[in-house]
């Protein structure tokens, strides 16, 4: 676990000031006596880093999903004060915006007799894995208004419905894009892929709601117990890949010129208020915004595959919500009893604003916002909602997803994707995938279990849980 | 001279040695650009990358990182590299042939390369480079 880590209470442990130098602030992560056995030490070390940074406020935070990942650990949260404070790409990663929506239909299990054909359909219809494109082609007008526009963009251009905009978080726009800041290089490889789900954890699953745990809540959010619904998980593919590479390498030069020291050269990072800072966050905000157009795209390749497929109407399957897991927000909360203005990275980590937060839209005051957690392939997702408890806590912020405990790697040595297929199929479940590989690389068993993630954010009561979901069918990237 | 991939929980970790800076990044670009795009023949496509950067590590993650753009934007399969390094200055041949899906899919897209984990150290006479890239 490393030397110095305290605990605080059943599930909430602290890193203390000076487990590594320069630490402006303790570091607290989220944990079961169950999870804590995978917790790798170089985690730890990841979370402590992130409490080096100028600015910072309060704690670096890791979410019950934490795990060792590059620049902050998965799974983390630091928010920095918008006057002092820095930011960094490596608080929100490659995937810019990489995040999770979920699609409700009024289709019951037992309406999907030809569930193979459907996964097929699906998988013919979004284009899936490395090298895939889409058919739309963008011009350089569109593409520009789709980075300011985000999820509006594709409702506008007849990808959706305007109840779409409203079910998704910032309503599928961030303010403050700025597309001078997005490469030609980004753009150039922005253009063939909006529309497309890309590889690796990415996903679009057929779920069924096998129970609902907060029955006023899940009314609100549109899912009843046997309903089908559909995840797709994806994020700004290689528009964002490029534009968290080109900042990385600009705010690199940026952290020598303002003299911040730092523990690790992936948290680069300039004030949020210097020319670089404010060009990483228009560039990355507009990232995010591609990101929203991409899985409201994706949402209508879906919709259209289920239209024809069982002849229900195209608005008969609202959006529940989309939710961002990677990505850097201006926010207010109260620290200490004040209000303060900051900079909230969330790096694999979900926003879980709670009720009356001014943010949110008001058919979500009483409830506080959906929050949906995707399991691993063959494991239930789970659809919660925000609290006040994450807004004192965690700066509005929970878990994101199962969290990996097993390399790819080993995933490959350990299991085939062959065995994987057939083990799934046996429970029920369709996989199609671009390769065995990919299969195997995300096996039910190299995640943590999602159950337990989930139930420990209940727990600590950083979201409260509303819905369980288990896959009938999986397409992989 | 084959690359390692080593056990990494979230992403992938490469190790690779050369008896040259410049062997080495060569297996570096041949352990990125197999993983995305697997059964690669070189065979007619040619492109020249030039990178300057401030020290070595910077000059491998932008090499790395020039290569995962060539490889989206123009929908390459890479698998042959000539690199020349001169301080801080690189320019490469990258030698491969246009992605089809029939034949290099099924790979793992990476999007980008970290500097967390990226080290360049030798070993007896070896160089040797490891690298972290997010999958």
């Amino acid at each position: 676990m490393g030397d110095g880590v305290k605990r605080i209470t059943d599930y909430e442990w602290e890193v203390p000031v000076g487990f590594t130098p320069g630490m402006r602030v303790p570091g607290r992560f989220f944990l079961s006596e169950a999870l804590r056995k995978s917790l790798e030490s170089g985690a730890i070390q990841q979370l402590a880093n992130v409490a080096t940074m100028p600015g910072i406020v309060k704690y670096a935070l890791a979410m019950p999903d934490i795990h060792w990942g590059y620049g902050f650990p998965i799974g983390g949260v630091a928010a920095f004060d918008i006057s002092t404070g820095v930011i960094s790409p490596g608080g929100v990663g490659f995937d810019i915006n990489c995040g999770v929506r979920l699609l409700a239909t009024p289709l019951s299990v037992q309406d999907l007799k030809n569930r193979r054909e459907l996964v097929e359909r699906l998988y013919q219809a979004v284009p899936t894995g490395v090298g895939a494109k889409a058919d739309l082609r963008l011009s350089g007008r569109e593409l520009e208004e789709m980075m300011l526009a985000g999820a509006r963009w594709a409702v506008d251009h007849g990808y959706g419905v305007p109840g779409d905009i409203a079910r998704c978080e910032e309503q599928g726009a961030m303010k403050g894009a700025d597309t001078a800041s997005v490469s030609q290089k980004a753009r150039q490889r922005g253009f063939p892929q909006s529309g497309t789900l890309g590889s690796g954890n990415h996903f679009l699953e057929i779920q069924e709601v096998k129970e609902i745990y907060d029955q006023k809540a899940a009314s609100l959010f549109g899912v009843s117990r046997g309903q089908v619904a559909v995840m797709i998980h994806c994020g700004s593919r290689g528009l964002g890949h490029q534009v968290c590479t080109d900042h990385l390498r600009n705010l690199e030069a940026a952290t020598k010129k303002y003299g911040i020291q730092l523990p690790d050269r992936q948290l680069a990072c300039a004030p949020i208020t210097s020319p670089e800072g404010k060009a990483y966050f228009g560039g990355m905000a507009a990232a995010a915004n591609y990101a929203w157009a991409n899985r409201q795209m994706i949402t209508d390749m879906t919709r259209k595959v289920l239209v024809k497929l069982y002849g229900i109407k195209y608005e008969q399957m609202p959006l529940v919500y989309d939710v961002a897991h990677n990505v850097a927000k201006m926010e207010v909360h109260r620290v200490d009893g004040k209000e303060v203005q900051v900079c909230v990275h969330r790096k694999g980590a979900t926003r879980a604003f709670g009720p009356g937060s001014p943010d949110l839209p008001s058919e979500f005051a009483e409830t506080g916002q959906p929050v949906i957690i995707p399991g691993s392939m063959g494991t239930p997702s789970f659809l919660l909602c925000g609290t006040a408890i994450a807004m004192e806590k965690t700066f509005g912020s929970t878990c994101h997803g199962a969290g990996r405990v097993t390399s790819r790697t080993q995933a490959k040595k350990d299991v085939r994707g062959r065995d994987i297929r057939d083990q799934l199929a046996r429970e029920g479940i369709i996989v199609r995938a671009p390769s065995e590989a990919s299969i195997a690389e995300e096996a039910p068993q190299v995640y943590k279990p999602s159950e337990e993630v989930v139930r420990v954010v209940d727990a600590l009561g950083i979201s409260r849980l509303v819905a369980k979901l288990v896959p009938l069918g999986v397409i992989k990237g | 001279m084959p690359y390692e991939v080593l056990d990494h929980t979230a992403d992938v970790k490469f190790r690779v040695r050369g008896r040259t800076l410049a062997e080495a990044f060569e297996e570096a670009a041949r352990a990125v650009c197999e993983t995305m795009a697997p059964n690669c023949t070189p065979e007619g496509v040619v492109r020249r990358v030039e990178v300057e950067a401030a020290d070595t590590e910077s000059l491998l993650a932008d090499f790395l990182s020039e290569l995962l753009y060539l490889s989206d934007a123009e929908s390459i399969a890479f698998c042959s590299f000539e690199v020349e390094i001169l301080g801080n200055r690189l320019t490469a041949l990258c030698r491969g042939e246009e992605f089809r899906r029939e034949k290099h899919g099924g790979g793992a897209e990476i999007k980008g390369i970290s500097y967390s984990g990226l080290s360049i150290y030798r070993e007896g006479e070896s160089y040797i480079l490891e690298i972290i890239a997010d999958v």
